[in-house]
């Protein structure tokens, strides 16, 4: 892996803010996307990753050595998918000046704004939607987060690596082996430390059972939008079955726990545990998930609802460059496992699918193909995977002392698409800084555009479950 | 296909699950067996059949919710006993509280219990608003759900299992855990 390597600054000392968002926009047209946005003290850093070669670099700026009247905010320049951090960072950082980047509600005769939340639906997070209508046509939708605002990014600073990972797994639960996995490669990163084949294996599986139960309840979610039970109730059943499987091997539903620096904990696992009798009923769901997707495919009423509706415009695609599924099914073809390669990725053949034309149906086609491709690999992995070939943990002993690097860099593709985290460690060993950026935060940018994007009131909550990104990732 | 299904399921058992009434080996070995506390915390008057859940998120990490949905699939069907969500705080009898009770969600929590018509109960769902778990501490967070809102009932557990909120809703109505037994209660 590349990761050992130190990122060089693109641009050697970026003086004003505009050359800062100069050498920014050039880096994301010659080929490399955004990672994050992060303010370390007074530095504003950029992490940028290129598409191809996965190579990171990294393009800071002082705020300190120019004036704040000239300062100009990256999502009015053309650079939309850091829009959460640069809100978060406007509201601590005043010197910055940045405006708030609240979408103008809209004005006029006929126009109703539908407030919706934080308290809304059946079961669901808190958000607030304003749904600016005419008629039944969305025109505007703005959203109001911040309720759930956990401040997981501070409280991890000062503590050690130990003591932070049970938090960092509880930034979004049906994400969090990812979460834990991406700050165990920065902690890994800092550290130069080596895991061997069997762990790499073992974190794959880990991985990829995630993907495969996120999925499957995202699917449910967008099923039962539309008016159809009967596929909901078939697909949280298989969500469930997953969730035992999980139970049965690794002793936790969502798998908490499981991955430490350097190694896996394997306190709560089964000894006696029939790997190869869980392959065999996670090749039952693989069947189970092909024949329902067969089936919404030729449900007529479930197509019309999806085709057309919540397409991101082109030029949204453009600005927020979203992730993961979402920006899959809007042609951008970048996955981490493809382009980092981590855990035993490089080894396995993963196809990625991609759609082009960025409605509901084409998220709906992309997860379905996800879902998949993940049981596939669990299946086949599960096949000559058993516990007992894993000897105890070792977290204890490698994470004592200093670090190696005082910084370190995960970069992990989550199921709802990149994830990264880029800390800082202090010499006795805890975190000073943490920069996280997580798929959610990056995705709901794209959101009210997709959304007001000739499409009625009824759409709502079909184009909502397509897109099925967490509050809790945004309100970290 | 889905008529297929519908005689698969004539031949087959159901996947639903008897627990928390009956035995289920596998709901219970998820299960944390002391993992429900109820009380008589504003808990008012006798509820019977129809029960409505408000399901309020403040502040959770998402787990809480994934097992909430996973309540209404068929492995667990919490309307076999009457429960059902509600988008509505007026139409709810129980109110669910997820996360660690930030203060944005205070005020909320309180206007949704106001409006909830007698009687009522309140559920606590999870670690985080018994006592902020992980979180407690952070800034902006209020770590429990106790003070604000009478508290009828706690489920501890992170996430708690589907069984385990089962059990943890049937307390909170009669105050009996029925996976323990049947003395006391309302």
């Amino acid at each position: 892996m590349d990761m050992e390597k130190t990122i060089a600054p693109a641009v050697a000392g970026c003086g004003t803010a505009q050359d800062w968002i100069d050498a920014w926009r050039t880096a994301r047209t010659e080929g490399s996307d955004t990672v994050m946005l992060t303010s370390d003290g007074p530095i504003l850093s950029v992490l940028l990753m290129n598409r191809r070669t996965g190579a990171l670099s990294r393009l800071p700026w002082d705020p300190r050595q120019s004036p704040w009247e000239e300062a100009c905010q990256p999502s009015w320049a053309g650079i939309g998918e850091t829009l959460g951090a640069e809100s978060r960072i406007g509201q601590e950082r005043p010197d910055l000046a940045w405006q708030s980047s609240k979408i103008p509600s809209v004005r006029g005769k006929g126009i109703f704004v539908y407030p919706l939340g934080p308290v809304r639906a059946d079961v669901a997070e808190a958000l607030q939607y304003r749904l600016h209508v005419m008629g039944d046509e969305i025109v505007r939708l703005t959203l109001q987060n911040g309720f759930k605002e956990r401040h997981i990014r501070d409280l991890v600073v000062g503590r050690t690596v130990a003591e932070a990972l049970p938090v960092v797994a509880r930034f979004t639960t049906t994400s969090n082996i990812h979460h834990t996995l991406a700050m165990v490669h920065a902690v890994e990163d800092a550290w130069q430390i080596q895991v061997p084949n069997w762990v790499r294996v073992t974190r794959t599986l880990l991985a990829e059972m995630e993907r495969a139960y996120s999925h499957l309840g995202d699917l449910a979610a967008l099923a039962v939008s539309t008016g159809l039970p009967v596929p909901q109730m078939e697909y949280l059943h298989l969500k469930e079955t997953l969730l035992r499987i999980s139970f049965s091997l690794f002793g936790h539903r969502y798998l908490r726990g499981t991955i430490v620096p350097g190694g896996l904990s394997t306190s709560g696992w089964s000894q006696d545990a029939d790997p190869v009798g869980c392959a065999r009923v996670v090749s039952d769901v693989l069947d189970q998930a092909d024949a329902m997707a067969v089936g919404l495919e030729r449900t007529s009423s479930f197509l019309d609802r999806l085709h057309g509706a919540g397409r991101v415009p082109s030029e949204t695609v453009e600005w927020g460059r979203p992730v993961g599924p979402v920006g899959r099914a809007s042609g951008l073809g970048m996955d981490v496992r493809q382009v980092r390669p981590y855990a035993d990725y490089e080894d396995s053949d993963l196809r990625v699918p991609v759609e082009e034309t960025g409605d509901a149906y084409a998220r709906f086609r992309v997860r379905v193909q996800e879902l998949d491709e993940s049981l596939n690999l669990v299946r086949r992995i599960l096949g000559g995977w058993h516990p007992r070939e894993i000897s105890s943990d070792e977290s204890a002993a490698v994470v004592s002392g200093a670090p190696i690097k005082d910084y370190g860099v995960g970069i992990v593709e989550a199921p709802r698409g990149l994830l990264a985290y880029w800390m800082r460690f202090a010499p006795n060993g805890r975190i000073a800084h943490v920069g996280i950026a997580t798929p959610s935060e990056r995705n709901w940018a794209v959101v009210p555009d997709a959304m007001a994007n000739s499409n009625i009131l009824q759409d709502f909550p079909i184009i909502d479950a397509s897109f099925s990104l967490t509050v809790a990732g945004w309100d970290g | 296909m889905y008529y297929w299904h519908w005689l698969k399921n004539v031949v087959h058992r159901p996947h639903t699950t008897g627990f928390p009434t009956e035995r289920d080996q596998a709901v219970a070995a998820m299960s944390d067996s002391d993992g429900i506390r109820t009380g008589d915390a504003g808990a008012t008057g006798v509820l019977r059949r129809a029960l409505a859940i408000r399901h309020v998120d403040a502040g959770s990490c998402n787990g809480c919710e994934s097992e909430l949905a996973l309540l209404s699939g068929p492995d667990y069907d919490l309307s076999r006993y009457g429960f059902s969500f509600t988008p509505s705080p007026k139409h709810a009898d129980i109110l669910v509280v997820t996360g660690v009770i930030t203060e944005a969600m205070v005020p909320v929590i309180k206007n949704v219990f106001e409006q909830m018509t007698a009687p009522k109960r309140v559920v606590a769902l999870g670690a985080c608003p018994i006592d902020g778990w992980v979180f407690h501490g952070a800034p902006g967070v209020r770590g429990r759900l106790d003070g604000i809102v009478p508290v009828t009932t706690t489920i501890t557990g992170c996430p708690p299992t589907p069984g385990d909120i089962l059990r943890g809703l049937l307390a909170a109505v009669d105050g009996v855990d029925p996976a323990v037994g049947k003395e006391g209660g309302r």
